[in-house]
C-alpha cells in the first residue's frame, strides 16, 4: 500500500471477510468437543463470506453511500473501517482521524449524570477532556437536553439517552466520518439535525460514508453511491447510478409477488408524450390504464409516481364507474414536472361507500417508465437531490 | 407499452460476477503490531482509562450507602477472620511482628489481585457492545479496572498506616523496597487480568472458574501464613508461578522486620512476572482481533 495519501483517505485492497456459518456457543466446554471432534477427523468448520474481494478507493471530500439490502455487508465493511473488526484476507488503510457517528446508548452508565457521560464518551471517541470541554455547550445544545444535563442518565427518556450519545460523536472533527443507521433513531427533528450536521462536516471537506436504508436521506448527502450485494461490489458510480440499479433490483423482487384474485386486475397500461414516444420535462403526459374485472359501482382509481419504490412524487384520483366490462381509462397531465430519470408509475382502485373497506385492486407499481428533459441544476455542495420536481422558472437580474 | 422497463440504466453491473472463490493465496490479513505505535496509542488513552475508571469508582459509590468504606471494610473484615483462625486456633508465628498488621499486608496485595482478576475478567464481556462500535485499544479495559483496584489499594494502604499506629510501631527503614515489588505485583496482576479478560469473551464459562481461583488462590498464596511454610526447596518453583508470593513476602520483611527482601526469590518472580506480562499481552494482542467477531 504506498504511504504517503492525505488525510481523508480510505483505500481497501480485495478485503475478504468471513463468519462462522455453524451455530457456536462461546462455551468451553463445546469448544472441548469440538476439539474431539476435530482429532478424530470429523467436521471441519463452515464459514460464510460476509464480503467479497471488495475494492474501494475514496478520496478526501468524497461523500459515499453504502447502499444494499440487509445482509449484504455493509455495517460489516463499516466495522472493518472504524477498525472494530479485522479482515480475512486484503488490506485496509483509513488515513487520519476517523470518527464514526454510531449510536452509543450501549455505553452510557445509568447511574451517572449527562455532563459525566458526555466526557467519558469524548474519552471513548479520542477526544481531549479539554476538547470535550471547549464543545461542551454545543453538544448539550445538538442534544437537546437542556437543564437535564447533571441529572442521572436513568432518569432520562430513551430519546434523550439516544441523542446524548449521538451528540458526542457529531462534535468530533474527523478526517472521516462514518455513519452508519443513524435516522432509525430519533424523531424527524433530530434526524434533519442529524443530517445537517452531516452536510456542515462535507462542507469542511471531511470524507462521508453514509449507511442507511433511508435512500432519499443517502441520495441527499452522498454524490457517489456503492451497492453491495451478497459481499460484493455490484455496482459503484454515481449515487443516481447506484440509486436506480438498487431500487430496479428491489421491483423486481417485490414484483413477483403478484396480486391475484382480486375484483379488478390492470391488464395493460401504457404511457405516451404529446405526439412522439418520448415523454419529455413540462411537456404533456397521457396515461391510459386498460382494467379488467366484472365488478359494478362507483370506485376511486389512484394513479402516483414515485422515484423511488415507495416515496410518491405525486398522486392523482378519479371516480369512475365500473359496468362490469373491460374499461379504459385515460388521464393526461397537460405539463409534466418530472426531471429527467426514471420513474416508477403505481395505481389503485378502491370502490365507494362499500363496507369492507374496498380494495379492488391495491395499490401497487405498475411499471417504469422514462423522462427526458433537462436535469436538475447543480444544487449547492453537499446537496444532490434537493427536490425531485421541476419547476419552470425565469430568472431576471 | 408495458415493456418501457426494458430500457435499462446504464449502471457498472456485472463487476461482481468475476469475484473468485475465495482470496488469492497469501493475503490473508495480519496485523502488523509495532511496538512504538502500541505504546503511543496506549500513551493517547490515558485520558480513557482514567474516565473509565472513574466511571466504575463514581457508579460502585453513588449506589452504595456505605461508599468508600467498602474499600476498608472487606480486608478487615477478612484480616479479623484470618487473626481468629490462623492466630488463635492454628497459632502461626510471625515473630515480632503483630499478626494483624502481618495478614493485613498480605490481604491488601490479595484483595488487589481479586478485585482485578474479577473485575478485569469481565471488563471486556461487559462492554462488548461498546466494543462493537468504537475503536480504542482493548487493553484499556482490564487497565482501568486494575486502576480501581489500586485506588481500593490506596485505602488500604491508608488503613494500614492507622493499623501502624494502633499498634505503636513503626514501618521499618527498609520500606522503600516496596516500590519495587509493587512493580513486580502490578506486572503479574495485570498479565493475569488481560489473558482472564479475552478468554471470558470467547469461553463465556470460564467466568464460573473465577470464584473458584479466588477462594482456592487466598490459601494458596502465603496470606494468612509466611512464605516460609512452603518447603524451602520448592519455594522458588513456587513464586516462578505465583509471583504474588515473593511480593507479600517482600513487603513483609521490608515494612514489619526491616530486612531487604530476599534476592533470589525476589528476581525469580520479577521475571516470571514479566512473562505473564508480556505472555499475556501478546495472547490478548493476537484475540483481541476477533472479538468484534464473536461478540
Amino acid at each position: 500500500m504506498s504511504r504517503e495519501l492525505p488525510d481523508g483517505t480510505i483505500r481497501t485492497e480485495h478485503v475478504w471477510k468471513r463468519f462462522r456459518a455453524d451455530q457456536q456457543r462461546m462455551l468451553l466446554r463445546d469448544r472441548v468437543e469440538a476439539a474431539g471432534r476435530r482429532l478424530r477427523g470429523r467436521r471441519g468448520e463452515d464459514w460464510r463470506w460476509a464480503l467479497r474481494d471488495v475494492n474501494l478507493h475514496i478520496g478526501p471530500g468524497e461523500s459515499v453511500g453504502l447502499i444494499g439490502s440487509n445482509g449484504s455487508g455493509k455495517s460489516t465493511l463499516l466495522k472493518m473501517l472504524t477498525r472494530v473488526m479485522y479482515p480475512y484476507a486484503g488490506g485496509i488503510d483509513v488515513r487520519g482521524r476517523i470518527g464514526a457517528l454510531i449510536e452509543i446508548r450501549a455505553g452510557i452508565h445509568p447511574d451517572l449524570t449527562g455532563r459525566e457521560n458526555i466526557y467519558l464518551f469524548g474519552a471513548l471517541l479520542g477526544l481531549r477532556r479539554r476538547e470535550v470541554a471547549g464543545r461542551f455547550d454545543d453538544i448539550v445544545e445538538f442534544a437537546r437536553l437542556g437543564g437535564a444535563i447533571d441529572r442521572q442518565v436513568k432518569f432520562y427518556s430513551s430519546g434523550m439517552q439516544m441523542r446524548l450519545g449521538f451528540a458526542v460523536a457529531a462534535y468530533l472533527e474527523p478526517h472521516v466520518l462514518l455513519v452508519d443507521e443513524v435516522l432509525a433513531v430519533g424523531d424527524a427533528v433530530f434526524q434533519q439535525r442529524c443530517l445537517d450536521r452531516m452536510r456542515e462536516v462535507l462542507d469542511q471537506g471531511t470524507t462521508l460514508v453514509f449507511v442507511s436504508h433511508d435512500l432519499p436521506a443517502v441520495e441527499s448527502v452522498c454524490t457517489r453511491g456503492v451497492w453491495l450485494e451478497q459481499g460484493t461490489v455490484r455496482v459503484d458510480a454515481g449515487i443516481r447510478e447506484a440509486m436506480a440499479g438498487y431500487r430496479d433490483s428491489i421491483e423486481a423482487q417485490s414484483e413477483a409477488g403478484a396480486r391475484a384474485g382480486e375484483p379488478l386486475q390492470l391488464l395493460k397500461y401504457e404511457i405516451r408524450g404529446a405526439d412522439r414516444e418520448n415523454l419529455l420535462t413540462d411537456e404533456p403526459m397521457t396515461v391510459d390504464l386498460h382494467l379488467g374485472g366484472d365488478y359494478r359501482g362507483d370506485a376511486t382509481l389512484h394513479l402516483g409516481v414515485s422515484e423511488g419504490t415507495a416515496s410518491p412524487v405525486f398522486q392523482i384520483s378519479h371516480e369512475v364507474r365500473l359496468t362490469g366490462e373491460d374499461r379504459t381509462v385515460t388521464c393526461t397531465i397537460p405539463r409534466l414536472p418530472l426531471p429527467r430519470g426514471r420513474y416508477t408509475l403505481w395505481t389503485g382502485v378502491y370502490g365507494i361507500g362499500r363496507t369492507d373497506g374496498g380494495t379492488l385492486m391495491s395499490w401497487h407499481s405498475a411499471g417504469q417508465f422514462d423522462v427526458f428533459g433537462p436535469v436538475l441544476d447543480t444544487p449547492p455542495r453537499a446537496v444532490v437531490l434537493a427536490a425531485p420536481v421541476f419547476v419552470p422558472h425565469h430568472w431576471e437580474d | 407499452m408495458g415493456g418501457r422497463n426494458a430500457q435499462v440504466v446504464d449502471v457498472r453491473a456485472g463487476e461482481g460476477a468475476a469475484v473468485a472463490d475465495g482470496p488469492l493465496p497469501g493475503t490473508v490479513f495480519r496485523r502488523r503490531l509495532r511496538p512504538a505505535t502500541v505504546a503511543r496509542e496506549l500513551w493517547a488513552s490515558r485520558e480513557l482509562v482514567r474516565a473509565l475508571a472513574e466511571r466504575d469508582l463514581r457508579a460502585r459509590y453513588k449506589q452504595a450507602v456505605l461508599g468508600f468504606a467498602w474499600a476498608v471494610l472487606t480486608p478487615l473484615a477478612l484480616c479479623a477472620i484470618f487473626t481468629l483462625v490462623f492466630h488463635r486456633a492454628v497459632r502461626i508465628d510471625t515473630g515480632t511482628a503483630p499478626y494483624a498488621l502481618f495478614a493485613y499486608v498480605g490481604l491488601i496485595v490479595w484483595q488487589f489481585f481479586s478485585n482485578t482478576m474479577n473485575q478485569g475478567a469481565l471488563s471486556l464481556a461487559n462492554n462488548l457492545s461498546l466494543l462493537n462500535k468504537v475503536y480504542c485499544p482493548r487493553e484499556v479495559f482490564p487497565l482501568a479496572t486494575m486502576l480501581v483496584a489500586a485506588v481500593d489499594m490506596l485505602i488500604g494502604v491508608g488503613v494500614l498506616g492507622v493499623m501502624f499506629l494502633a499498634f505503636w510501631t513503626a514501618p521499618a527503614a527498609t520500606a522503600a523496597w516496596v516500590l519495587p515489588l509493587l512493580a513486580v505485583q502490578f506486572a503479574f496482576t495485570y498479565g493475569v487480568a488481560l489473558v482472564l479478560s479475552v478468554a471470558v469473551v470467547y469461553l463465556r464459562d470460564v467466568r464460573h472458574l473465577l470464584p473458584i481461583i479466588t477462594q482456592m488462590g487466598v490459601f494458596a498464596t502465603p496470606v494468612a501464613y509466611p512464605l516460609a511454610k512452603i518447603p524451602h526447596r520448592l519455594q522458588e518453583l513456587y513464586v516462578a508461578l505465583n509471583p504474588l508470593g515473593a511480593v507479600i513476602e517482600g513487603y513483609r520483611r521490608a515494612l514489619l522486620y526491616g530486612d531487604a527482601p530476599d534476592a533470589r526469590l525476589t528476581l525469580v518472580a520479577a521475571a516470571s512476572s514479566v512473562v505473564f506480562l508480556v505472555g499475556g499481552y501478546l495472547i490478548f494482542k493476537k484475540l483481541e482481533t476477533g472479538i468484534a467477531d464473536v461478540a
